[in-house]
């Protein structure tokens, strides 16, 4: 476990290490360390990060039928495989294991090799994994689209699609473990803590769930428990996870400041894991289970406030002087936007999941507002944070278009903000005429229905964002970045003091 | 943190908590329930489903019914689906004993299904709609009631003269209603006015006016020519025969619904002969042209036969019941 | 090495061939005014920030606590805990199980355990079970009652007139508890025009506890040595009695002699 025993890999043109010239520092060492390792992790976090915007697209256009059927349902009804009820489990399952798990594992890998200080070995085994990755979700998409799903949410993949998912998993969680293995350095990181966690408790939830599913079936309702206990966990400890490791790396990174605390981040971390593994429960409210697992899930969602409150003071007072940068990095926007849609998240489903609240809200939207409160203001905003800031060290290029990002962001803020906003009123407006037995139950779809339109709106943004991004990214990928020695930064710097902060 | 070791069992240590806690304690408490014999030993609750109705399940799950219908009753202190009518109790977890997989869903696009099939007619359970009587003889229709048809509905906007539609003509006796008008009359949770049908989607060929006949039952809309194939009742709400016109088109029976229509699951087949005994009552707005019906594949039916099948009637003695008729709970319990 | 600039001909090179070669670090600009890696500040907890975790932890728990339905496998209510007893309460009428008299309780017994050789009829089969309808056994008094159910019967048997007995009747003393076999041994006195009185759970446990070291199966030479009015502890009570109210039999219970 020496570090020292475990030189990085030469590098090919061997011009840097033996360059003679005379003043190598330490920070010279350091810089040819992370354009080596960055060198390494080139293609299969591309790799990644390309099959992830793909999927990203095709969600996006899956979202949109769905988001259209719901309030036109006779768009396109005619097409078996393009029914409403496969559609949706097809956007969701595609944006979960195709746009933002492979986006969270690109990211990942890169984190875990810059924070292990070591190069990727083999990379081409990694890019395997993600190739087979692409394969299960392509399998699991077509057995969807065909017919074949199962009925559990989340859970929608066929069984042989899960296999070829959890195969793939495994070589990508056995290279990530290997290079912890050889990390250099003693500290671990508060990053490689959530990182790690998440490459654990992913097989486990995963795993565990298609057990219980499939192989060795549970009884009955307990199918409905093992089904949220994963999706909950999926959501929390596998993207919550590795959204939070992110936002900690980038947020001091960006700025060159150390992290507020490490105390604060020690007990977020192990609060986090301890509490929000216990959630879940609270989206089978009322339903024919133990009031106690219920409750305990919903106690559980309150004492997140713990690690929420925690890792939000923490980022709070890392960036605490330094809010101006907001204005130029994009990265640090993202990153930022998506850490405070964390606490927002949080909370929101503390409130949603209170027993007086749920009473109104639950069989509504509410569900979806909060999933994509998640998964989107949350993660994947984190996780374009981290693409803007690690694929021009990828590929050598600075982005192209500061305009580009520009409108990503909006679009994507007041898109999910609008969905969320809508979905959420629409759900109150859905809740209270549905628990009004006076009125009809037509009256409460027809109550929602204005918001879903909204919603729709917010989908047309969203889908401005992605394509503007995936182009972006595009552009990157065939070279076509700037050349330049600073970054692009979202507006013109007006100080010379910030130090270039990308 | 520099402990490797720390940290890999605290990974480990909390997540096995949760799994203890939420699934595997759970699954000690609630994961070995048997039917429940003791009330009449000749009468266990609940039973596996069969053939075509487990077919269904997996049709269900298939194209996401989950999504928008939830089969679960609550409690009558967390909402009102009790007095909704989605049941005469709340649901327990011996319901799902053989659910697989148990489709609780969670979100209500549409109305709670956990006692779908005890809506149906009471004679209807697995058995020939009643239109399929009617469809036998010819002619029926006139004087078949059309039960809930007809006294919720003002007759001057559904129901159509049989005339105005050319190819109705060829047949004597139907008048051709509009469908959505059955759906209010017998479904106690719809307001009357909600989704019955003014604005009733008639075709333009036939002008509104009204039945000669008081009970105006509606006919097939098919307006098929061929005089041999006399027009249908109009099925009972929650009966087979709904379930696949609704299926085929939701909005030709609750004007305002969000369902999409399945019409996949449906063929649309030239008569040859003897129009097919299971073919679609369809609502004028679907009228075909002449000489073709519309039959329900296979997977359609086995999907109504699991709709048919839904049914959390049977009391159970771990929840109370709202219905002092289930069997469980004789009458004179009260005394 | 900074000063190391790359010759102007790397400029012009394209795609996606970066960092193979000397100038690894020249593509790499973004490398070079990288920030340091994120290290980790010590700064203490802030009190406020522990009296949120002290208010989150007490919000948690209070919750947990009243909603927890006694944390039983059945306890669905949330506030009500696992006995259904508790939930139809306020309820009223209606309520399946705790409403019902000791009779209609005995009544569900009887249909899960008892009919399939005694019939819900309660006429039994000829030859084989004897009929409960009318039996001397059934209206007579309660200890013989008591004994059959607990430990079951073998051998011939006379009823009505008529002899029964090629099939044996199982002790129940293992499968039903003194409250049920109570409540069964009610049903049957008062069903099919019986005119028995009620039987409480207490005599029952007090025969059970009598017959603990008892083998299986009484004969019915076993039944006649027992006379026929003899009776249970708490049996003459008034035939409405509710089992709340049977718990405190009435003091004219007629007390089961020894035997």
């Amino acid at each position: 476990m020496n570090p020292a025993d475990v030189p990085l890999q030469a590098p090919q043109g061997a011009s840097i290490a033996t360059n003679p010239a005379a003043d190598v520092t330490t920070g010279d060492v350091e810089r040819v360390e992370r354009a080596l390792i960055d060198a390494s992790t080139r293609l299969p976090v591309l790799f990644f990060y390309g099959s992830a915007i793909a999927w990203l697209l095709l969600g996006t256009l899956l979202a949109g039928f769905t988001s259209f059927k719901l309030h036109a349902p006779d768009l396109l009804s005619n097409v078996s495989f393009l029914t409403w009820g496969r559609v949706r489990p097809a956007h969701m399952n595609v944006m979960v294991y195709g746009w933002a798990s492979m986006a969270g594992i690109g990211t990942a890998i890169w984190l875990m090799a810059r924070l292990c200080r070591t190069t990727l070995r083999h990379p081409l085994l990694l890019i395997c994994g993600g190739a087979f990755w692409n394969l299960g979700v392509l399998l699991g998409l077509g057995g969807i689209l065909s017919g074949g799903s199962t009925g559990y949410e989340w859970l929608e993949f066929p069984p042989y699609a899960a296999i070829v998912l959890f195969i793939a998993y495994s070589m990508v969680v056995s290279w990530a473990m290997l290079m912890f293995r050889f990390r250099r350095g003693d500290n671990i990181y508060i990053t490689q803590w959530y990182l790690l966690g998440a490459f654990l408790w992913f097989p486990w939830v995963y795993g565990a769930s298609q057990v219980m599913l499939f192989v060795v079936p549970v009884q009955g309702v307990m199918q409905g428990a093992v089904t949220w206990w994963f999706a909950n966990n999926l959501l929390f400890l596998w993207f919550g996870a590795i959204g939070l490791g992110t936002a900690y790396y980038m947020i001091p990174k960006v700025i060159g400041r150390p992290v507020y605390s490490y105390h604060l981040a020690a007990i977020g971390f192990w609060t986090y894991a301890l509490f929000a593994s216990w959630t879940g429960m609270q989206r089978l409210v009322d339903g024919p289970f133990p009031a106690w697992m219920v409750t305990a899930s919903i106690a559980a969602s309150i004492l997140t406030i713990i690690p929420v409150a925690t890792v939000g003071l923490n980022h709070h007072m890392t960036m605490r002087g330094y809010f101006g940068l907001l204005r130029y990095s994009p990265t640090l926007r993202f990153t930022v936007f998506g850490a405070f849609a964390y606490t927002v998240f949080s909370l929101v489903g503390v409130l949603l999941s209170l027993r007086s609240v749920a009473g109104y809200v639950h069989f509504t939207e509410a569900s979806v507002a909060y999933t994509h409160l998640g998964l989107y203001a949350f993660f994947t905003m984190v996780m374009f944070g981290s693409m803007y800031y690690i694929v021009p060290r990828l590929v050598g290029r600075e982005w192209r278009y500061a305009s580009l990002i520009k409108l990503h962001f909006w679009s994507s803020t007041y898109g999910v903000g609008l969905m969320v906003l809508m979905l959420l009123a629409g759900s109150l407006s859905q809740g209270s005429s549905m628990n009004d037995p006076s009125l009809a139950f037509s009256e409460s779809t027809q109550a929602i229905l204005p918001y879903l339109r909204g919603r729709s709106v917010s989908g047309m943004l969203l889908t401005v964002a992605h394509v503007v991004f995936a182009f972006h990214f595009g552009l990157m990928l065939f070279g076509l970045g700037r050349t330049a020695s600073v970054p692009t930064f979202l507006n013109p710097q007006e100080e010379d003091a910030l130090e270039g902060p990308l | 943190m520099k402990g490797i070791l720390p940290l890999f069992l605290g990974i480990f240590g909390t997540f096995a908590f949760s799994w203890a806690g939420l699934v595997l304690i759970p699954n000690a408490q609630i994961g070995h329930l048997d039917p429940q014999m003791d009330e009449d030993g000749n009468d266990p609750y609940p039973a596996p489903k069969s053939g075509m109705a487990d077919r269904g399940r997996k049709i269900y799950a298939a194209n996401g019914c989950v999504y928008c219908h939830s089969q679960q009753v609550r409690a009558d202190y967390a909402a009102s689906d009790l007095e909704r009518k989605w049941g005469d109790r709340r649901s327990a977890p011996r319901d799902y004993l053989f659910e697989r997989p148990a489709l609780l869903g969670k979100m209500r696009m549409g109305p709670d299904l956990a006692n779908v099939g005890k809506r149906a007619p009471a004679d209807d359970q697995n058995a020939p709609p009643p239109s399929a009587t009617n469809a036998t003889s010819p002619a029926a229709p006139s004087t078949s009631p059309a039960a809930p048809a007809a006294p919720g509905t003002s007759p001057g906007t559904s129901p159509a003269a049989p005339a105005a539609s050319p190819a109705a003509s060829a047949t004597t006796s139907p008048a051709v209603a509009a469908a959505p008008a059955i759906s209010p009359a017998a479904s106690p949770t719809k307001k009357e006015t909600a989704a019955t049908a003014p604005a009733s989607p008639a075709p333009a060929t036939s002008p509104a006016a009204p039945a000669p006949s008081p009970a105006s039952p509606p006919a097939n809309a098919a307006t098929t020519a061929d005089a041999t194939v006399s027009p249908n009742g109009a099925p009972l709400p929650y009966s087979a025969a709904w379930h696949h016109r609704h299926l085929y088109n939701p909005r030709s029976v609750t004007l305002d619904s969000n369902m999409p229509a399945y019409h996949f699951l449906y063929e649309k087949k030239l008569i040859s002969g003897q129009r097919s005994a299971d073919a679609l009552t369809l609502a004028e707005g679907d009228a075909l042209p002449a000489g073709w019906e519309i039959v329900p594949t296979y997977d359609a039916k086995c999907l109504v036969a699991y709709l048919m099948s839904l049914d959390q009637s049977h009391a159970l003695k771990e929840v109370k019941s709202t219905a002092p008729s289930s069997p469980p709970a004789p009458a004179k319990e009260v005394k | 090495m900074n000063e190391n600039s790359p010759a102007p001909e790397h400029r012009v090179r394209q795609g996606m061939d970066y960092g193979e070669t000397e100038d690894v670090q020249q593509v790499h600009a973004a490398i070079k005014r990288e920030k340091v890696e994120p290290r980790m500040g010590l700064e203490p907890l802030s009190l406020w920030l522990i009296g949120i975790y002290g208010l989150a932890i007490f919000f948690g728990g209070a919750y947990l606590g009243r909603y927890s339905g006694n944390f039983g496998g059945d306890g669905l209510d949330p506030l009500g805990g696992a006995s259904v007893a508790k939930k139809t309460g306020p309820q009223g009428p209606g309520g399946p199980s705790a409403e019902l008299s000791q009779a209609d309780r005995g009544k569900k017994i009887f249909s899960a355990n008892c009919a399939t050789c005694h019939q819900m009829s309660g006429l039994g089969v000829a030859g084989q079970y004897p009929p409960l309808a009318g039996s001397e056994y059934v209206n007579g008094g309660t200890r013989r009652l008591g004994m059959i159910v607990l430990k079951g019967l073998q051998g011939p048997l006379v009823v009505k007139g008529a002899t029964y007995g090629t099939a044996v009747m199982q002790p129940w003393d293992k499968t039903l508890s003194d409250a049920k076999i109570a409540d069964v041994l009610t049903f049957i006195r008062q069903e099919w025009g019986n005119t028995g009185g009620p039987v409480a759970p207490e005599g029952i446990a007090a025969l059970r506890k009598e017959l603990a070291s008892h083998p299986d199966s009484f004969t019915e030479s076993d039944l006649k040595a027992v006379p026929e009015d003899a009776n249970l502890q708490g049996g003459n009570a008034p035939p409405t009695t509710k089992p709340s109210e049977a718990l405190n039999p009435p003091p004219a219970a007629t007390p089961a002699p020894k035997t």
